[in-house]
């Protein structure tokens, strides 16, 4: 008999998501079992017990879900998994913490598939403003659009810390390959007027952008709320748009809403999912491959 | 290849169970996921979660249980899940904290069934006592009785004070109309059954409530029902397995029987697994407790 797909799924928090549960049941896991207020400190010995107790065959059908709240530390949790583990007892690893890097992946496919459809354009060279940025979804959004070329600037109500995220986003996560800046929220109203794309990546229930601003930006082309519930993050979003045109934009500028960019990200975190299932090698798995299938599946719907 | 049936457990105890999940399995879920020490403000996200990544045919494959000892938590958290759904994303809930609800429906279908069928009475002409009142079974199986239309006293065996807390709130949520005594010696006990026509036993188990010398002073005992499968029995001389067999020692109570504890066991345990069957087999979202879990022990005694 085949040995079950077994999928060992970590989180720092007290619980895992049902979300994520469901994802990795449909996604062909046939065992899902639950580790939970995981400390980065016990990840080596949970993973050597994972690789240990199963043949280098076995292990193929044997992987680690890595979920919490926060972005750095589940990249360092994936890192102190993948150096925890000799060939040939391996097993792929895939951190996706809240959904974030699936939920950013899909956002920035998104919107280069606007670029692309109404402008002609890509991401390259573009300036982004990720408004409420400092949060997981706009730091591995900032990092993958920053990856793509695009000039990207994390605009938090605390400077200072957007800068550390900033710092953060350009140094640990995109190796220091790239330069992501910083901003004031106060200083909103000057980075509009060089903006392409606005990604919208705040606390549900508060307006990082207003119409007025909307209306006196001169080269705005798409902007990204990912806030399901009302009010919009950016004024005029809805949550079905999906490329619809931004009202009162006079740069004819695009909108993309939470359910368009949910959709993507549910593909996303689907394939890569499925993609352990099948991969022969072991695969670490973050927000990069997360951009790379979201992109990959919005070829294939074209 | 066709969606498993996944059933998400939620459960504000550090652990979720056993009991529940063997049930949940042999019911037919496929896939099994425990999420303990939940508080009641995480119920909200937690649904959503579970609604939002199925597609509508997923949907209906995917259930939310709540557990726990609390069974005026476990009613707000299945409360607390309503709202969070958002048409066609709708799910089943059942919550049946310690197996409570259930019990408590079993207990009192069984009972109610003996009344008829002996006596040719309903609940509403009837005078309740519940001993062990004030616990998950106990009060449940007040709040069913209660509103059956039986005249229900939730009796503790410490404080009248603990007994009429949980009367007035409960009566207050559920609409019931519960008083609450206290018993706490044999003669507070013959006090209390002097009018009584039924006993619900929802004590710990392993504790005798009324002896042989209390039932002898009963005058108008029809029922007693008792859950307690652990000797000794929680009403003397019910043996686990009657359902409705003449109790001896109440000789002064004309035609009195009693229910015993696997009796109103067997009615629970095909009472759970066919409301858990329901969530998978129904075509629109289910949500049970109690009140629900009564109806459908009603057609199973």
């Amino acid at each position: 008999m085949e040995k079950p797909f077994i999928l060992h799924m970590l989180t720092t928090a007290k619980n895992l998501s049902p979300f994520d549960v469901n994802m990795a049941m449909d996604a062909g896991w046939i065992q899902a079992v639950p580790y939970i207020n995981v400390e980065p400190s016990e990840v080596r010995g949970l993973v050597q017990d994972a690789i240990f107790s199963r043949s280098p065959k076995g292990l193929k059908r044997t992987a680690i879900f890595i979920g919490g709240r926060e972005t750095k530390q589940a990249m360092d949790m994936l890192k102190l998994a993948k150096n925890s583990m000799f060939p040939p007892f391996e097993v792929s690893v895939f951190a996706d913490p809240s959904g974030a890097f699936t939920t950013a992946a899909g956002m920035v496919a998104a919107v280069e598939k606007e670029l692309a459809d109404k402008f002609g354009t890509t991401l390259e060279g573009k300036n982004i403003l990720a408004l409420g940025g400092t949060g997981p979804v706009g730091q591995a959004a900032a990092v993958i659009a920053a990856q793509a070329g695009a000039h990207v600037r994390i605009v938090g109500r605390q400077l200072d810390k957007a800068q550390r995220t900033a710092e953060l986003c350009s140094e640990e996560f995109g190796d220091g390959k790239i330069a992501i800046t910083a901003g004031a929220d106060a200083d909103k109203a000057e980075y509009m007027q060089t903006a392409d794309i606005v990604f919208a990546t705040g606390a549900a229930g508060i307006e990082l952008l207003g119409a007025d601003l909307i209306a006196a930006a001169p080269q705005l082309k798409v902007v990204a709320d990912v806030n399901a519930v009302p009010p919009a993050g950016i004024a005029g979003v809805d949550a079905f748009d999906n490329g619809k045109p931004l009202a009162g934009s006079t740069s004819g500028a695009v909108a993309i809403g939470a359910l368009a960019i949910g959709n993507i990200k549910y593909q996303a975190q689907s394939r890569l999912l499925k993609r352990m299932l099948e991969c022969d090698k072991p695969l670490f798995l973050h927000f990069e491959h997360a951009f790379e299938v979201a992109r990959e599946f919005i070829k294939s719907s074209n | 290849m066709s969606k498993r049936s996944i059933l998400h457990m939620f459960d504000p105890m550090p652990n979720n169970s056993p009991f529940d999940i063997n049930m949940a399995l042999d019911a037919g879920f496929d896939v099994l996921m425990p999420y303990s020490n939940v508080k009641l403000e995480n119920i909200q996200n937690l649904t959503q979660d579970a609604i939002f990544s199925r597609s509508p045919s997923g949907i209906k494959k995917t259930g939310i249980f709540i557990g726990g000892r609390d069974i005026g938590l476990a009613i707000d958290m299945l409360q607390a899940t309503q709202p969070a759904m958002v048409p066609p994303f709708e799910i089943s809930v059942f919550a049946d904290p310690s197996g409570a609800y259930t019990t408590a429906a079993a207990l009192v279908a069984c009972v109610e069934k003996a009344l008829r069928d002996v006596h040719g009475k309903a609940l509403s002409d009837c005078k309740a006592l519940v001993f062990g009142g004030t616990g998950p079974v106990g009060i449940a199986t007040g709040i069913i009785a209660s509103l059956q239309g039986a005249d229900t006293v939730l009796v503790d065996h410490l404080s009248a004070e603990t007994a009429n807390d949980a009367a007035k709130q409960y009566n207050r949520r559920f609409n019931a109309n519960m008083s609450g005594a206290v018993a706490r010696t044999d003669a507070d006990k013959i006090a209390l059954l002097a009018d009584a026509d039924i006993v619900f036993c929802t004590a710990k188990a392993g504790i005798r409530v009324l002896s042989a010398a209390v039932l002898a002073q009963t005058r108008q005992l029809k029922v007693a029902g008792d859950v307690n499968a652990v000797p000794p029995a929680g009403i003397e001389g019910i043996s686990a397995n009657d359902m409705a067999i003449p109790m001896l020692h109440a000789a002064q109570s004309p035609k009195a029987v009693g229910v015993g504890a696997l009796a109103v066991g067997n009615v629970k345990y095909q009472l759970q697994h066919e409301l858990l069957k329901s969530m998978l087999e129904s075509d629109k979202p289910v949500v049970i407790d109690f009140r629900e879990a009564f109806g459908k022990a009603r057609g199973l005694v």
